[in-house]
Order: structure tokens, then C-alpha cells, then sequence
């Protein structure tokens, strides 16, 4: 695309340069880091495994599943109250987001944990129980829904405030004057999240809980592939009639038809429960203002540097390979590209791919390239390229071209990419916080992230290694949103699409 | 007055045999139709015990051992390293019955025939080194714990620096089926999940077979809380035992998969203890 070696091909201000300069630089240092990385293939003969994977898929086995129903209204039923009690316990953090650092700080922490670690903590205590799992998607949420709602107020237009009269009250101005100006955008972005929750109340089964990824997991595992592959169908479907059956008028009532399935419900040890937050969580030598023997605990812990170097590479590895994904794929939905059936073709592909559980796709590519850094790179990319793609593509679907005679290759480089670049490169930093999430969460398939040693220190029972990881990882995901929040492009070419299409959307 | 009293007792009895009895058991292999199967255990057991019995499934080795903890099971068939996780969290329980396999259990040392290793006498042979190599689930006995032992012994050194690549299944029968493939050139597995899995034909030994059996220890158990005699009546703990070890449908025997159960104590279980403080897998 660019010689480096012309002298002033890069330079200069214009924004579309400085947005290719950005790029370039985030895979030229891509490229320098991935000599450290993995990526070894190591399967001799994967065809077998994978033969039988796509006869599963190709043949699924409704039946062969244990009380599938239940698992459905589960995985719904966790979906929609996590969402509901994030958004509830959201809403009023978001209107004191810009004003407290305190609630700023405490949302960003919550949202750094991924719901599937928030899940094997809160197992500890609440067990394998509708609390754990509506807990788990709650408390993330809270803290996304609390700063992506904030973000929309601040968009409210001004004028309906201005054109009141003085003396109208704080609330009746924010009721009457503001709210009606974001309802819709704040109601579909709450509509976004719940296809999110269900995509994670899915994935809460990998850890236990009795949700369709229980079954899934478990039947992958065992290459049970009739099975997984029904299952895997019956989550597509589900996604894809979100619309028909996540009605307004609807959801309330199987919000209340899904309680009578959740439980039973625990009951709290209080004893327990206390033990665990203010003994079990913290290593033993800082309760006893042991320092030395501190120091030794942290000695303990195993391969912590070379396991934050496995996320950030990973990380970073995951984002440079979405950006090409995106880049190559998103005309495969769009309007101006193709015909109507490859159209259609293009998108059930990218909506495949980005409803596919990221753990899902590391794990199908670990059977057929074997256990190296490759399968999860390749997952994530792929996942989150997909994501990417398709809310590109609806971007240029709102783009009249100026000129119809251009073949399609000119109209992707320069009729349409110019001005869906900077959109495109905001969608790919926004998602740089979710992909190093997803990186912790791979190492439960057994890449050495930070994931992959907060598995081990909780299957080992050692919460305070497990806690102070997780705290680790949360600094690292608070840490690369700020990088990624200073680098992603403000301005774009093409800012009124932008708005129709909140970037929060790339944030599941 | 007596009538009244009489009244209460009923209700106060029904309301302490309303408890329901509920017990686990670890993810160690087969899983599908684990429901159903397990249900018929319960269903012996409710007849045994003249209380309602329910099985809880559990997910990973762990999580049995949390809802163990957390008393949302009150009985658990844990491995060995498991049920000793299980028994220093939860005082006074203790493990009661174990399988007739598990007092002499083993873990085999399987190969991809692609890796060139033989088996050799009674070692592990010397060309593993440098190979690929996984373990079953992190805190499984057959599949970690006690292989990570012999290997240590035998070659002075910990598994990361022997082999080239060292990875963790999640569970035997991934196992078997990731050294099949060759994504691992070999791989330590619990004997009994491979020799069902060779019986059964699930397993192609021309790609993948035993190159080294380790000597015996003690393996899986039935652990029990402290707690139960005063919960559900005198001389429940024992009733709970007589139960497991009376069991002898083959159907149901099945599910764990044991030929038999016979009585099992917490001291069968400590070089399992010892062996796990030393690799550091118990603290």
C-alpha cells in the first residue's frame, strides 16, 4: 500500500494520513513483536477430528441433549436479568459518571473483569446457583452500561434545555427536555447489550452453570459433535429470532415466567461468605503484617511477567489481525459490493462468526493446528474482525457513491474505504478492551495468559493468588483502554454516520 | 393436648426429612446422558436412605469441590487430590467408600505412534524428553498429580523443562483424543478411562497406545460432610456407607465406572496429601 523508503508519501496532516500512519505503525510493531509469540503447528493428523466435526454440524442431534428446554430458558433467563439489573443499577451511575472519579474508577474496575471471571469468583460463595450467574453479568454491566449511557447523555442536543423557561427543576428539565432526545438511542444500545448477555450467559455454562454452554462445552469436549452441532444451531437461532421474540411488550413477561426456573435459590452462609472476603481472598502473610513473608508470596506466584507479556502480545497480536480481518471482509455485506445472494451469504458469515463464542472458535482451531498462540489469535481475530465488518458495512450502506462506472476494486479504495477508515479504525480501538478481556479468557483453553493462571490458581483453591491475578488483569485492561482512548481517531471523515451508529456497539 | 403434641412432632419430622439429600460427582470423562445416569443413582439411594436424594452436576473438578464446600452437596465422589482439597476445607468429613480399582488405581503414559517412543521396561522411556506433552485436568490425580510425581522422580527435573510443550486437557478423554490427533505427542491418562475407551473401540491404537504404566496409588472416593448425623438422624453417615457399598447393579455401578465399592478411610488418602504439598498443588 505504501513505500516507506519514498520520502513524504506518509507525511503531511491531513487526517486520512495520520489514520494510515497509526495503522501502519499498530502492524509494524505487530510484525516486531511476533517473533516472541507461539505459533507453532503441531497436529499430524486433524482431518479425522475435523471430518467428524462438520458431519456433527451438518447432521445435528436435537435429542441427544438433557433437558435442552430447561437450558434455553436459562441461558434467556440469566440473559435478561443480568441486563435488566445492570441497566437498573447503570442508569443512575451514569448520571453521576463525569461528575465522580470515584464512580468512574469503580465502573472501569468492574468492567475490566471479564463475566467469567466475576463467575468463578462469585461461584465460591454463592455455588452453582442463578445468583452467581446473574451477579456475574450484573456487575460488569453495571459498569458498561454506566459509561456508554453517560456517553449518550452527553450527546443530548441543547436546545430543548435552552428553550425552557428559568426556574424549571434539575429533575423536570432532565425528564422532559433530555431523556425524550436520547430515549431511542439509549433503549437500542440496551437492546444491543442484551444480545451481548446472551452470548455471555452462554458462556457462563463453560464454568458450570446450567446454561447452554454447558452442554456445548461438554459435548465439544467429548467430541460429541451431533450433539454440540445441534446445540450450536439451536444458539444461532436464538440470536437470529432475538427480534421476533425479544419484544418490548414480551420481555417483561418472560422476565417473570424465567423466576420460577432460576432457582432454587442459595442460601447464604454468612459465615462463609465473610471468610471469603476477608480471609480467603488475601494472602495469609499481608493479614499478618508479615512483609518478608509477602515478598515470599509473591515469589510464589508463577511465571507473572512472562504471562502479562503472553496477554499484551496476544492483545496486541488480536487487534492488528481484526483491522485486516474487517478490512477484507466487511464488503461481503455491503450494498455497493456483490449481489443479492452473496449479500446475504456475506452477512449470515460475518453473523456466524461474530455469535460464535470466541472460546468456541480458539478451541475448534486447537484441535486442527494444536496447542500454540495460533488457534487463539486466529479466534480473535476472526471474531472480532467479523464484528467489525458488519457494523462497517452498514456505515457504507449509508454512503451514496459520487461515480457508478468504477470497477469495484476502485470503489473500495477510493470511492468508500476513505471515508469509512476513520470509523473503522474508532470500532477497531474501542474493541481493543474487549480483545485483551478475551485474551485473559483464552488462557483458559491453556495458552499461558494471565487467564490461564487465574484458572489454575482457583482450580488450586488458592483464591488470594486467583484475586491478586485478577486485580493484575484489571489493571492491565484499564491500562490499555486509556492507550487505546488516546490513539482512537476523534474526528472521521464521515462523522454523521458515526453518530447513527454509537461505537459503543463494538464494546461485546 | 397429646394430640396436638403428636401433630407437632409430625410436622417437625416432616420438615427435618423435607431436607434433601443431594451428592456429586467429578467431570472426569463421558459426560453425555450424565443426568439420567446419575439419576438412577439417586433414585437407588432415596430407597437406600428413606430421604429425597438428588444429583447436582458439576462442570469442573473444582467447582465439585465448591459446592462441596458451600453444602449445596452434602456427598461427593471426588478423586483423590480433590477429595483431600475437599476434606481440609470442610472439617470433620471424611471419605468412606472408594472403588475395588481405586485402592490399586494407575495412571498409562500414552504415545502418538508418529513420536517414535516404545515403551521400555519398567521406566518411562528415556526419548520422551524434548516431546510434547499433556496432562488430563489440572487437579485430576490420575491425569496431573500423580504423573507429575513419577516424572519428577524419575528424571530429577519438573515437566516443563523435560518436555518441549506442556499442556492441560481439561479431561481424559481429551486426552486420548488430542495425542491421537497429534497435537500432543504424548499425554497421561487415567487407565481405566483408556482401557473402556480401547474395549469400546473409541480409540484407534494404531495411532495412539501405552507406552508405560506407572506403579499403584490410591485414587477416587466418596467423601462425606461432618455434619450429616446431626442433620439427617444418628448413624446416617453410616447408612450413607452401608448404601454404596450394597450397591451391586452393574447399571448403576456403571456411571462411575467401578466394578464394586469397598470401605475407604481420610488415611488411605495421605501420600496423596503428602505428594500434593510437595508439587505444591495443596498449601
Amino acid at each position: 500500500m505504501s513505500d516507506e523508503r519514498a520520502p513524504g508519501l506518509l507525511a503531511g496532516n491531513s487526517l486520512n494520513l495520520r489514520l494510515a500512519r497509526r495503522s501502519l505503525g499498530l502492524i509494524a510493531l505487530c510484525l516486531m513483536v511476533l517473533p516472541f509469540a507461539d505459533l507453532a503447528i503441531t497436529t499430524h493428523d486433524p482431518w479425522a477430528e475435523l471430518g467428524r466435526m462438520l458431519t456433527g454440524l451438518l447432521h445435528p442431534d436435537i435429542l441427544a441433549t438433557e433437558s435442552l428446554p430447561h437450558a434455553i430458558a436459562l441461558t434467556i433467563g440469566f440473559a435478561l436479568w443480568g441486563t435488566l439489573l445492570g441497566m437498573l443499577l447503570g442508569f443512575p451511575l451514569a448520571l453521576l459518571f463525569h461528575r465522580s472519579r470515584l464512580v468512574r474508577a469503580g465502573c472501569a474496575f468492574v468492567r475490566a473483569i471479564h463475566e467469567l471471571f466475576w463467575a468463578l469468583l462469585l461461584l465460591q460463595v454463592f455455588g452453582l446457583s442463578a445468583l452467581t450467574a446473574i451477579a456475574a453479568l450484573t456487575i460488569p454491566y453495571a459498569g458498561i452500561f454506566a459509561k456508554v449511557y453517560a456517553e449518550i447523555l452527553e450527546l443530548t442536543p441543547r436546545a430543548p434545555v435552552d428553550a425552557l423557561p428559568e426556574g424549571v427543576g434539575r429533575l423536570s428539565r432532565f425528564v422532559y427536555a433530555e431523556l425524550p432526545m436520547v430515549w431511542a438511542r439509549l433503549s437500542s444500545y440496551t437492546r444491543y447489550r442484551f444480545e451481548c448477555a446472551m452470548r455471555s450467559s452462554v458462556l457462563l455454562g463453560f464454568v458450570g452453570l446450567p446454561t447452554l454452554g454447558f452442554h456445548l462445552e461438554s459435548a465439544f469436549r467429548e467430541g460429541r459433535y451431533a450433539e454440540a452441532g445441534a446445540l450450536l444451531w439451536v444458539f444461532y437461532l436464538m440470536i437470529a429470532s432475538l427480534a421476533l421474540w425479544g419484544h418490548r411488550r414480551l420481555l417483561p413477561w418472560i422476565a417473570l415466567g424465567s423466576l420460577f426456573l432460576l432457582g432454587p435459590w442459595p442460601d447464604i452462609d454468612g459465615a462463609l461468605l465473610w471468610r471469603f472476603v476477608s480471609v480467603d481472598l488475601w494472602p495469609k502473610p499481608l493479614l499478618e503484617g508479615n512483609w518478608s513473608g509477602l515478598w515470599q508470596w509473591f515469589g510464589e506466584i508463577p511465571d507473572l511477567l512472562p504471562a502479562i507479556g503472553n496477554t499484551l502480545l496476544l492483545g496486541l497480536m488480536g487487534t492488528a489481525g481484526s483491522l485486516l480481518v474487517a478490512l477484507l471482509l466487511w464488503p461481503l455485506a455491503s450494498r455497493h459490493f456483490g449481489n443479492r445472494p452473496t449479500r446475504m451469504a456475506g452477512k449470515g458469515v460475518l453473523i456466524l462468526m461474530r455469535s460464535t463464542p470466541e472460546l468456541m472458535l480458539a478451541f475448534i482451531f486447537l484441535l486442527v493446528l494444536g496447542p500454540s498462540m495460533l488457534p487463539a489469535w486466529l479466534a480473535l481475530s476472526l471474531h472480532n474482525g467479523a464484528l467489525i465488518a458488519f457494523l462497517v458495512a452498514r456505515h457504507a450502506d449509508a454512503i451514496v457513491p459520487g461515480s457508478h462506472a468504477l470497477p469495484a476494486s476502485a470503489c473500495y479504495a477510493y470511492e468508500l474505504l476513505p471515508r469509512l477508515y476513520g470509523g473503522l479504525l474508532a470500532l477497531l480501538f474501542y474493541r481493543a478492551e474487549t480483545i485483551i478481556r478475551e485474551t485473559a479468557l483464552l488462557g483458559m483453553l491453556g495458552i499461558a495468559t494471565l487467564g490461564f493462571h487465574i484458572d489454575s490458581s482457583f482450580a488450586y483453591l488458592m483464591f488470594d493468588q486467583a484475586f491478586f491475578l485478577l486485580l493484575v488483569t484489571a489493571g492491565l485492561n484499564i491500562a490499555v483502554d486509556a492507550l487505546a482512548r488516546r490513539y482512537r481517531p476523534r474526528e472521521t471523515a464521515d462523522t454523521a454516520s458515526e453518530r447513527d451508529h454509537p461505537a459503543g456497539e463494538a464494546t461485546c | 393436648m397429646r394430640w396436638l403434641l403428636a401433630c407437632l412432632l409430625i410436622l417437625v419430622s416432616t420438615a427435618a426429612s423435607a431436607e434433601t439429600f443431594r451428592f456429586t460427582a467429578i467431570p472426569d470423562a463421558d459426560q453425555s446422558r450424565l443426568q439420567e445416569r446419575f439419576d438412577k443413582v439417586a433414585a437407588y439411594l432415596e430407597k437406600q436412605l428413606d430421604v429425597d436424594v438428588e444429583y447436582v452436576p458439576v462442570k469442573s473438578y473444582s467447582a465439585a469441590v465448591s459446592a462441596f464446600r458451600n453444602d449445596q452437596v452434602q456427598l461427593a465422589w471426588f478423586g483423590g487430590l480433590t477429595g483431600v482439597q475437599a476434606r481440609r476445607l470442610v472439617p470433620d468429613s471424611r471419605a468412606i467408600a472408594q472403588g475395588k480399582e481405586d485402592a490399586e488405581f494407575r495412571t498409562y503414559f500414552i504415545a502418538n505412534t508418529h513420536a517414535g517412543i516404545k515403551p521400555q521396561g519398567d521406566d518411562l522411556p528415556k526419548n520422551v524428553q524434548g516431546k510434547t506433552f499433556t496432562f488430563g485436568a489440572k487437579t485430576s490425580t490420575s491425569g496431573r498429580l500423580m504423573p507429575e510425581y513419577f516424572i519428577r522422580k524419575q528424571f530429577g527435573a519438573p515437566p516443563k523443562s523435560l518436555f518441549s510443550r506442556v499442556g492441560f486437557s481439561g479431561d481424559h478423554s481429551r486426552t486420548i483424543a488430542l495425542v491421537e490427533s497429534g497435537a500432543y505427542d504424548l499425554g497421561a491418562v487415567n487407565f481405566k478411562v483408556w482401557e473402556d475407551a480401547v474395549a469400546e473401540d473409541r480409540v484407534d491404537t494404531d495411532k495412539v497406545d501405552v507406552i508405560w504404566k506407572t506403579p499403584t496409588y490410591p485414587d477416587y472416593q466418596w467423601t462425606i460432610r461432618g455434619d450429616i448425623d446431626a442433620r439427617y438422624g444418628d448413624g446416617f453417615t453410616d447408612k450413607v456407607r452401608q448404601a454404596l457399598l450394597d450397591m451391586d447393579d452393574p447399571e448403576l455401578l456403571e456411571s462411575f465406572p467401578r466394578q464394586d465399592f469397598i470401605p475407604a478411610d481420610n488415611d488411605d488418602y495421605q501420600p496423596i496429601e503428602d505428594i500434593g504439598e510437595k508439587l505444591g498443588l495443596l498449601r
